[in-house]
Parts: structure tokens; C-alpha cells; sequence
């Protein structure tokens, strides 16, 4: 590495000051990013990961600010530009891909004529063949076909509209591309080829990458060089191999140890077992008969029937990508969405026929563990409301005193200080902590069953394994049935005793975990697993094969035939 | 952020100390405090009025005619008395003691116009929110129907109809004009609270309907409801000072339109009795000042972003 790096990063400190005092986001950073090499930068949200990518672009928001240290592009000291020359450097020196396409590109506008507002903001007015020529030829180096460019964003997938912004930032050949997560909000087989496609493309221009992202397993397969940042400090550097084979500082290795794997250690420790508790009724718990969901014309669910017995707790995994079923079926378990076609039957009674006085005891034995920990709280009152009212009002409640001694067992139960937490008002809570109070509200009420829809999709990656095992527990300590409903395999694989693998409302592979997701059969159970991210260097994932077709592997995987792999007792999936 | 040990603050540590305090406690306010400030004013003057002025100078004849405040002299050479300090109208009343009850009475048309105004919109927002289907798109549409109707249109013809009017009958009339905007906001606000996580933990929880309403989304509707009103508070007085000044207000009770309407008809204007019309204007103009700026406080409020540490 004899060249001069494209961007050096040198003591750079930023502050925001705020009420409570000036914040350090980022603390005397030194870092260079060299020629054609994809650095990654990896950290927790609120590491000043985004905060140091914003500040080469001059675009922090106020009001933050640069208080120390030089931002040197290739030569250039970015702090010393001023307006109009940070613009012209702006996609013409750096790029930035963001991190929601979806919201990135302007609405109204099909997507030829906003790249070509970017050749012309930089080049001046060209004549249309030859802004036509380089729009084509951008969008053709991302895999797109040309015809896109006539097409408002709208028309486009999730995974499109991002390689769209990905021809954007390289239509004008920058020297730095800086991608802050640019697949976040895609799932895993769009997440490879996007990747791919980035990892391409940068090669072929020559580029320096700047990669933001909070996933071990997709930046070891993406860049060459790590950069760990925790608390706006960088705890270490040096190249992928290094850092996966022998990562010096303990947050690096939480990060990695953070990243579950097919196979491999689990990070649970099923000891205790529990009985699930003693039931009344000899019906099964959950029954769906032949259940379809329609929104409209299309068909969200295929007609689904099993059985779940409940008499020994179990965690039945349902996984699939986004617009699979998969939620849509979480919510007509829980009544909020009645089934276009079928019953559901807890307990032998259908829950969108019952009375008052059944309804309430559905409601205390079916609880839920959502996605989103920020809006499950009611930013009105302090967290200890969630907990103490549905326990009052499944009549759980004998004194005051006995609800506070239930929560706060509860709360210890999580692994949650409950003096610390329980007074508090939601927003004062980190993601984490609120998602294991929601965790702790439901081993208050002791339902039978749980179900729980993405229940770590929005937390930070270390605390993922923490939450995990939290609701495990609850199954093996505590004998509550889990419907664990996940796009991620990996975790499904640890956790459950029987995964379902739905594709566009089908069922196409279900199965003890061993055998679905350890050796998986069906087309697109190992499309899916193919797509998940390893940080694991041998394995071959976005290396740009060409070879790696999605589009026609699902077409394949449409085609293909449900796999059942094996029964396990207590759950009983009539086959189709 | 106090400070540990008992070392005496400095003025500046005073001071940062002060800001922070405000910024922890919205309700602190400047402007808010400043616009509940200038309304209670108007509010005591009509309390502390009643107390300590002869209101029976309200009556035509009670005074000698076109008397100008203290310290001026009228067209007449006549010198302000102390017995009418803000000087007398063309009728021979008294200006205090219009004002002392022309001032709380257009407040109070104000207030209870949208006091109902609100409560209807609350009602109707909820039911159109919470049940969706046909009473949502009947109480949508009746809505965006009435908001492009101009009240004073209606309300001119429906206040000559009735000839003489009582302040709550005319707040009555207003009040079927200022219910259009909170229904449509509160009905958003519903609509996208019922996804909301917390609603759904709620059902989870066996919580009821009116439970859901009331305890989980009102609380979080107050600022909004708050802003609302006081905006809608505005809309009526802006109202009712419009048809008085246009002569359709209550006959027999002085208000503060009322009493411009009097002044232009008795060509105060030209006679250069700027007391008749100018002190009921600058006591609206002091209920509008402080009207906004509560509006602007409660923005703050419960917009944290808008909060400035400055």
C-alpha cells in the first residue's frame, strides 16, 4: 500500500452539545481508508459510526459539530471547504448510499431524470444521448435493465430501488463510496445480491468503500478491513482475518460470539425442564383448521391446518422471508385479524366466536412478544403500567404489595434491575431493556402460550442472545408453549423443537431443526440459508458469482413440492 | 445536575442551572406563562370590577356623553374626569364598566363556543376512529363538508332570523362551526394510535374499549387537544367579535364587538372619539396576544424539538 490513501480520518473528534452537557459522539479517530479497499465500520446504534460518515460529508445535523482533528480526502481537508466547493465534492469525490432507499429517491420523479439532475449539478448541461448513455450504463453496472430508468421508484422492489441508489452514488466514478447500511431494511436473499452487487461494482471502479452496518456476519463477508467502534471510540482496527481469528478487545468478541450459526454452540443452556402447566380441557391448545388469509385478491395465507397439543411446552419456529405469511399469521392467532376462511380453535373454542368471560381467559393464556420494543409502551405512563394492568386485570392481583413482588421477580427473572427500571418512563429505556420488560410481562401472567413475532429484529446484535435466552426460559423454566416467528434461521434453529418454513403463504418445509435447517432439502429452505451471512471467511457468499441466481431459484423453489422432515410429538401439521 | 457538594453556584452556573430546570419542566414555559398571564388580566379586571365600580354605568344615560379618559380633552374641550377614567361613549355609558363586562363576556362566548365545539369533536372523532366503516365515512365526510362552508355566511343569516340573542345561544351557534378541525385530527391521531404497539398490548392485556380509549389514547392526545382548543377558542371569538361588529350579537348585553359596532354607527371615527372604539380593540387585540402565545407554549410543550436552550 504504497498510494496515497483516498481518505484519512485523523484525531477527528465530533461533539453535540445537548442540555445534559456536551456529548462526545466520536472520540480522536485515526483511521485511512486506501485505494479499492472496503473498510467496514461496526458498532452498536450510537457507536458515531453514521456520526463520522456524515461529518466526510460535512452533513452532521446540527448541532453537531467537528471539534478536533483533520477529514483529508485524497489530499482535499474537507473541513476547510466551504459551501459550494463541499457540493461540487459531494457524490463527485463521495458518495453516500443510504440507508432506506425506499425514502431516498423522490417519488414523483421516474428514476432516469434524477441521475441525470446529478451528472448536470456537477458537469453542467449535457446533451439527453448522452445523459441517457450514462444512466443506461450505470444502472446496467448494478444488474439492473435499462428500462428501469423509465420507471417511477414505486414500481420498484426494495432491493431495486437500492441498487438504484447504488448506480447513483457511482455514476460520477467517486474516489469514496460510503454505504451506510445499505441493506437493513431488506431481507436476506435481497441483502446478498445488493452485496454482490456493491462489492462489484466498487471493484470495478476502484473506489475506497466506507461500509456502516451493525452485523459481523454480513461485513465479514463484504469488506477487507474492520474498524470497531464502541462508545465513539475506535477499540480496534486491522484486517477481517485478523479480527474474526483473533479479536484482541472483549466487545469484538461479544460481536462476533453475538452471531448465531446453523450448527455450532448454542447459546442456550437447556438444563431445567419444565411441565407445562396443568390444563383443564383435554382439547388441544391451538388448532388451526384449515385457516386462509386473503387481503383483497391476494392470498396472504394458503389454507394451513395443524395442531398443537401444549401438554409439554414446545418452541415451534415459523420462519420465511418478509410478505411470506408469517406475521399475518401471528395476528389471526391472536384474534386481531380474523381468518378469511377456517377457524381458529384454542382450546376447542373458535377465538373469533367467543364470550366476554372466554375471551378474557384466551387473552391471559395467548400473549405476544412484538417486534417494535419502542412502541409497545405507552409513552404516557411509567413502564411498571404494562406490567401491573394486565395482571390486575386477569384478576392476578391479590394486594399491592404482592403486584410489586410479582413484577419485581419478574424483571430479575429477565435479568433486569427492577428498582432501576421499573419507575421509569419508556423513553428512558434502552430498546433492549424495554423488549425484555415486554419478555417479563408475559412471565407475569404465565400464559400457555406465547407467541412471539421478530422478537429481536430491532435490538441491538450482543443483546440478541440475552433476550433469546430470556424467553427459552421461559419455556424450559417456566412451561410456556412458544410460536416463535423469525426471518432468521439461525436463531430458529437454536431455539425451536419444530420449524415451519413458509414461502408466499405455504408451508415448504417443515421439520425438526436438525434436519430443516441443518440439511435442508427444499429449494428455497437453502436459498435462505445460502443467503444468511456467516462471518465465517472460507465460506463463499458475496463473491459475485455469477452463477447465484435468486429470481430463478425461487421460480424453482415455486415448482418444488413441500418437504416434511419428521414429526415431533405434541405438534401435528396436516399434510397438504 | 445539582451540584454535589455545598460550594456556592455561580451566576452562570446559576443560570445554566435555571435553563436546564426549564427544560426539564416544559410546563415552565415564557410563553406560556405570559399568555395565561395577559388572559387571567382580563379575567380579574371582569372579578375585581364587579367589586369595586358601579356596573349600573352601563346603561345609556348613566353619564355625561363622549367624556374622554383621564388626562385628554374631547373635540368639546372637555377634560377626562376621575368618575369616568376611560371616558364615556356616545350614549352617555361608562367605558370601564363596559369593559368590566364586555371583556369576560366575549371571552366566554369564546371559551364555551369551543368548549362544545370540542366536545363534539372528541365524541365524533373517536366514534369515526375507533368504528371505522360507515359512521367513519359519514362523520368524515359531514366534516370536510362543514369545514368548506363559511360560518359567517350561515351565521349572519341565522342571527337576523332570530332577532335578539343570548351569549350562550350565540356560543351555541358558534360552536356548530369549530368542531370540523378537532374531529379531523383527532380521528388521525386515533387512526393511527388503534396499530400502535401499546393499543395492542392493551388488547392483549383483555383491556376494554372504552379502557383503551380513554386511559391509553386520551393521555397521549392532551397536547393535541389542548393546542386545538385554544386555536379553536380564537376561531370563535374571531367569530362572535365579527357578527357584533356587524350589529347580530346580543342586543342588550355588552360585549366588546358590541361596543365597536356602536362606536362605527355613531360615527366615533369621525368625531375623533378614539376611546369608544380604541380601548375594546386593544383588549381584543390583548386576548388574541395572549391566545397565540399560550397556542405557541403548548406547541413547545409538547414539541420538545421546537425547545430551545437559549
Amino acid at each position: 500500500m504504497t498510494d496515497k490513501p483516498v481518505l484519512t480520518l485523523k484525531d477527528l473528534s465530533i461533539e453535540f452539545p445537548t442540555p445534559k452537557g456536551v456529548v462526545q459522539a466520536v472520540k480522536s479517530l485515526s483511521l485511512d481508508i486506501h485505494k479499492g479497499r472496503r473498510v467496514g465500520f461496526i458498532g452498536e446504534s450510537g457507536s458515531g459510526k453514521t456520526t463520522t460518515a456524515l461529518a466526510v460529508m460535512q452533513m452532521l445535523a446540527e448541532p453537531g459539530r467537528v471539534s478536533g482533528g483533520t477529514i483529508d480526502l485524497s489530499g482535499t481537508n474537507i473541513l476547510h471547504l466551504n459551501e459550494e466547493e463541499m457540493r461540487r465534492t459531494r457524490l463527485s469525490r463521495v458518495a453516500y448510499i443510504p440507508q432506506g432507499a425506499m425514502n431516498s429517491l423522490n417519488p414523483v420523479m421516474r428514476v432516469e431524470p434524477q441521475m441525470w439532475d446529478a451528472i448536470i449539478a456537477h458537469e453542467g448541461n449535457k446533451d439527453r444521448a448522452e445523459l441517457q448513455r450514462r444512466s443506461d450504463e450505470a444502472l446496467e453496472s448494478v444488474g439492473l435493465p435499462p428500462r428501469v430508468g423509465k420507471l417511477f421508484p414505486h414500481e420498484l422492489s426494495g432491493g431495486m430501488k437500492q441498487r438504484v441508489c447504488i448506480a447513483m452514488g457511482i455514476i460520477l466514478n467517486p474516489e469514496l463510496m460510503i454505504a451506510d447500511e445499505p441493506t437493513s431494511a431488506l431481507d436476506v436473499v435481497t441483502q446478498r445480491q445488493v452485496i454482490q452487487t456493491l462489492k462489484d461494482i466498487q471493484s470495478k471502479i476502484g473506489s475506497g468503500l466506507m461500509m456502516i452496518g451493525h452485523d459481523m456476519g454480513l461485513m465479514a463477508q463484504t469488506v477487507d478491513e474492520l474498524a470497531v467502534l464502541k462508545d465513539g471510540e475506535l477499540v480496534e482496527h486491522g484486517t477481517v482475518q485478523q479480527i474474526l481469528e483473533a479479536p484482541k478487545h472483549p466487545y469484538t468478541k461479544d460481536l462476533i460470539s453475538s452471531v448465531p450459526l446453523v450448527g455450532g454452540e448454542s447459546f442456550l443452556n437447556p438444563d431445567a425442564r419444565a411441565e407445562a402447566p396443568k390444563r383443564a380441557s383435554s382439547e388441544p391448545l391451538l388448532r388451526f383448521d384449515n385457516v386462509r388469509k386473503d387481503y383483497g385478491s391476494v392470498t396472504a395465507l394458503r389454507p394451513l391446518s395443524f395442531t398443537l397439543q401444549g401438554d409439554t411446552p414446545q418452541i415451534i419456529s415459523i420462519v420465511g422471508q418478509s410478505g411470506s405469511g408469517k406475521s399475518t399469521m401471528g395476528s389471526i392467532m391472536l384474534g386481531f385479524n380474523p381468518p378469511s376462511q377456517g377457524q381458529v380453535l384454542y382450546e376447542g373454542q373458535d377465538i373469533q366466536r367467543m364470550n366476554a368471560g372466554q375471551s378474557l381467559e384466551f387473552r391471559k393464556n395467548v400473549q405476544a412478544v412484538f417486534q417494535d420494543p419502542y412502541a409497545c409502551f405507552n409513552p404516557f405512563y411509567r413502564v411498571n403500567h404494562a406490567l401491573k394492568f394486565p395482571y390486575k386485570q386477569f384478576g392476578l392481583a391479590t394486594s399491592e404489595a404482592q403486584t410489586q413482588r410479582a413484577m419485581e421477580e419478574a424483571c430479575a427473572a429477565v435479568g433486569l434491575d427492577p428498582d432501576l427500571v421499573l419507575s421509569r418512563y419508556p423513553h428512558q429505556l434502552s430498546g433492549g431493556q424495554r423488549q425484555r420488560l415486554i419478555v417479563a410481562r408475559a412471565l407475569m401472567l404465565s400464559p400457555k402460550l406465547l407467541i412471539a413475532d421478530e422478537p429481536v429484529s430491532m435490538v441491538d446484535a450482543s443483546l440478541r442472545a440475552t433476550i433469546l435466552s430470556n424467553i427459552y426460559d421461559l419455556k424450559d423454566k417456566y412451561g410456556i408453549s412458544i410460536l416463535y416467528i423469525t426471518h432468521d434461521l439461525a436463531t430458529a434453529y437454536h431455539v425451536s423443537d419444530y420449524v415451519m418454513v413458509l414461502f408466499k403463504g405455504h408451508v415448504v418445509e417443515a421439520g425438526p431443526p436438525k434436519e430443516v435447517i441443518g440439511a435442508p432439502q427444499h429449494p428455497y429452505t437453502r436459498l435462505l440459508i445460502d443467503s444468511i451471512p456467516w462471518p465465517d471467511l472460507e465460506r463463499s457468499w458475496g463473491d459475485g458469482r455469477g452463477d447465484w441466481d435468486p429470481a430463478q431459484l425461487e421460480a424453482q423453489a415455486e415448482r418444488a413440492a413441500t418437504e416434511y422432515r419428521g414429526d415431533v410429538p405434541g405438534f401435528d401439521l396436516l399434510r397438504a | 445536575m445539582t451540584s454535589q457538594d455545598n460550594m456556592p453556584m455561580t451566576r452562570a452556573e446559576k443560570k445554566q442551572a435555571r435553563r436546564i430546570r426549564r427544560f426539564d419542566n416544559p410546563w415552565i414555559n415564557p410563553k406560556l406563562i405570559w399568555g395565561a398571564a395577559l388572559l387571567l388580566g382580563i379575567v380579574a379586571i371582569g372579578i375585581i370590577g364587579r367589586f369595586v365600580w358601579n356596573l349600573d354605568l352601563v346603561f345609556t344615560g348613566s353619564a355625561p356623553l363622549k367624556l374622554p379618559p383621564i388626562g385628554f380633552e374631547n373635540l368639546r374641550g372637555q377634560p377626562g374626569v376621575l368618575d369616568h377614567p376611560l371616558g364615556t361613549d356616545g350614549g352617555g355609558r361608562d367605558m370601564l364598566s363596559l369593559i368590566i363586562i364586555g371583556a369576560p363576556n366575549t371571552l366566554f362566548v369564546g371559551l364555551l363556543a369551543s368548549l362544545i365545539g370540542m366536545s363534539i369533536g372528541i365524541f365524533l372523532g373517536f366514534s369515526a376512529g375507533f368504528m371505522g366503516g360507515r359512521t367513519d365515512d359519514v362523520i368524515r365526510v359531514g366534516a370536510d363538508v362543514m369545514i368548506t362552508i363559511p360560518p359567517l355566511l350561515i351565521l349572519v343569516v341565522f342571527q337576523s332570523a332570530f332577532g335578539d340573542v343570548s351569549l350562550t345561544m350565540m356560543a351555541l351557534l358558534i360552536a356548530g362551526f369549530v368542531w370540523q378541525s378537532p374531529t379531523r385530527l383527532i380521528r388521525a391521531q386515533v387512526l393511527s394510535m388503534k396499530q400502535s404497539g401499546y393499543v395492542q398490548m392493551a388488547q392483549l392485556s383483555g383491556a376494554s374499549t372504552s379502557h383503551i380509549m380513554f386511559r391509553e389514547m386520551l393521555p397521549n392526545l392532551v397536547p393535541y387537544l389542548f393546542g386545538s382548543f385554544i386555536a379553536s377558542v380564537t376561531t370563535s371569538i374571531v367569530t362572535a367579535v365579527g357578527l357584533e361588529v356587524l350589529g347580530l350579537g346580543p342586543q342588550r348585553i355588552p360585549t366588546l364587538g358590541r361596543t365597536i359596532y356602536e362606536a362605527i354607527n355613531a360615527g366615533a371615527l369621525i368625531q375623533n372619539l378614539w376611546w369608544w372604539w380604541g380601548i375594546p380593540t386593544l383588549l381584543l387585540g390583548i386576548i388574541f396576544i395572549g391566545l397565540l402565545l399560550i397556542n405557541l407554549g403548548l406547541d413547545e410543550v409538547s414539541n420538545p424539538r421546537l425547545r430551545k436552550l437559549s
